[in-house]
């Protein structure tokens, strides 16, 4: 948990209390982590923990009220497209733009002239697995292809930094598990770096070089647990039953306490 | 094509059975189409009213006055309603009611204060106008999803963005449509109001027809007021859809 050194990003003693109307809450107590460039970080915790608070703060949305947030050798003051990309656990796409628009969304606020957007969003959708769709509007498109989409618009920003905010967590089981082999192929093929929000561990194990389990709230680090095994991932070897083991305890200890009163 | 049809034969229907109600009443209560063409010819050739143009253009600008005042206000009103959300909820629902009471109550009021002339009549269309476009501009701004404004913040939107590109289309329907029934109920309150007591202006020219019990003229002057009706409402279903494709 110390600073790496060259570390991409470096969350250093960060809290956050939110207001509420039964009085202050703390989302998130002291946290310090860091990431180095090309890492896939996965941030795995009980309901409530502050993950998606310190996700919005890595992109600018939320500010803390105490520590700082340094990404690629800057202090976040505010959002920054250019640096780093969000996909939220709702696609959030617009109604009103095709598959297409929605990808050049962030290029376009950039002022990309339309020419070189639409260029780059159209060579996003064949890797994405929506050639063929790119006039759909959202509301044409599967649960899965929205979220790919919104992928899309984030990846089309080309920002080093990928913040996914639980981007599976609405998907069914089986869509969940082949669109975690896609961004999976998505990451080694780009080397972002990529902060990863997610409840389930199946998810945590398959992807990520480093997997933070957060306490229950206040939100805190609890431990970091390195992974070094090769992709892709065999969920059966003794290794990784083991791991899910450890992990799971771990988690299971945090969720109790999260639903105790 | 059958729609036009059935909307022709439904209006030859009508015309039928008017013709033939109106041979059998009294003519001065009632009169014929066939009655009716020859008063028109004379109204809009100007023999029998020839301060048609200048009644007509007069209600024309009070209309457009009154119009152009209930989409500033509406608009203005609707956004501080809809973004700041105690406001909203305090007095979004008394604006609602407000809008329930049969608006030809403050009339009589309003000619008191605002007398006989033009400024009775555009505020009574005001007043009629205001409310739709209020509670149309609050409901599209609520109808805006929050999670679509983050996204476009994440993006790099700042406020003005984030309006032009997030809440403008996703509320553009609504917004519409409350413009296009504003308008309808401000030509209404000008005309009603004109007709309720005024100088000038279409309603008078109805209630002087009106009152010297000649039929076949005031019929003449109520097509004529139905057709500016009619012709600013297709007016308003082509900026609804020319709105339609601009957000596209």
């Amino acid at each position: 948990m110390s600073a790496r050194p060259g570390a991409l990003i470096a969350i250093e003693g960060v809290t956050k209390r939110y207001l509420t109307g039964s009085g202050p809450v703390e989302a998130l107590h002291d946290v310090s982590l860091s990431v180095g460039e090309g890492e896939f970080c996965t941030l795995i915790g009980p309901s409530g923990c502050g993950k998606s608070t310190l996700l919005g703060m890595l992109g600018g949305l939320v500010a803390p009220d105490h520590g700082r947030l340094v990404v690629d050798g800057r202090p976040v003051t505010g959002p920054d497209p250019r640096r780093v990309a969000t996909v939220f656990q709702e696609a959030g796409l617009f109604p009103w733009r095709t598959a297409l628009q929605n990808v050049e969304f962030g290029l376009e606020l950039q002022g990309v002239p339309v020419e070189r957007r639409r260029r780059t969003a159209s060579e996003l959708l064949g890797p994405l697995g929506l050639r063929g769709f790119a006039a759909k509007y959202p509301r044409e498109l599967s649960g899965g292809m929205k979220q790919r989409v919104a992928i899309g618009r984030a990846l089309a920003l080309d920002a080093k930094i990928l913040l996914m905010d639980e981007p599976f967590g609405a998907l069914d089981e089986q869509t969940r598990a082949l669109m975690g082999e896609w961004l999976l192929d998505i990451w080694r093929r780009t080397r972002k770096t990529v902060i990863f929000v997610t409840h389930s561990l199946h998810e945590a194990l398959f992807l990520s070089t480093r997997v933070a389990v957060m306490t229950a709230r206040p939100g805190r680090i609890k431990s970091v647990l390195e992974l070094s095994m090769e992709y892709p991932r065999s969920m059966e070897s003794p290794e990784m039953v083991a791991l899910r083991a450890k992990l799971w305890s771990e988690i299971r200890e945090e969720s109790l306490r999260a639903m105790q009163p | 094509m059958k729609v036009g049809l059935l909307r022709l034969g439904l209006l030859a229907v009508l015309l039928a059975v008017w013709e033939v109600a109106g041979r059998a009443a009294n003519p001065l209560l009632a009169v014929p189409p066939s009655a009716v063409l020859p008063a028109l010819r004379d109204l809009l050739l100007l023999r029998s009213y020839p301060d048609l143009p200048a009644s007509l253009l007069l209600t024309l600008r009070e209309i457009g006055t009154a119009y152009a005042l209930a989409v500033a206000a509406g608009l203005g009103c609707g956004f501080v309603l809809g973004m700041y959300r105690l406001v909203g909820r305090a007095w979004g629902p008394m604006i609602a009611a407000l809008y329930a009471v049969p608006a030809v109550v403050w009339y009589p009021s309003l000619m008191l204060f605002f007398g006989l002339d033009a400024a009775s009549k555009i505020a009574f269309g005001f007043l009629l106008g205001f409310f739709p476009i209020t509670l149309a501009v609050l409901a599209g701004v609520r109808q805006v999803n929050p999670q679509l404004v983050v996204v476009a913040r994440a993006y790099g939107a700042g406020a003005v963005t984030v309006f032009r590109r997030v809440m403008l289309p996703s509320m553009l329907f609504t917004l519409v449509g409350g413009l296009r029934t504003g308008l309808a109920l401000c030509v209404i309150g000008v005309v009603v109001g004109e007709i309720l007591g005024s100088k000038a202006g279409m309603g008078a020219l109805i209630n002087h027809a009106y009152g010297l019990l000649r039929t076949g003229d005031y019929v003449a002057l109520v097509l004529v007021t139905l057709a500016l009706v009619v012709g600013s409402d297709v007016l308003a279903s082509l900026l609804e859809r020319h709105a339609r494709r601009w957000t596209e």
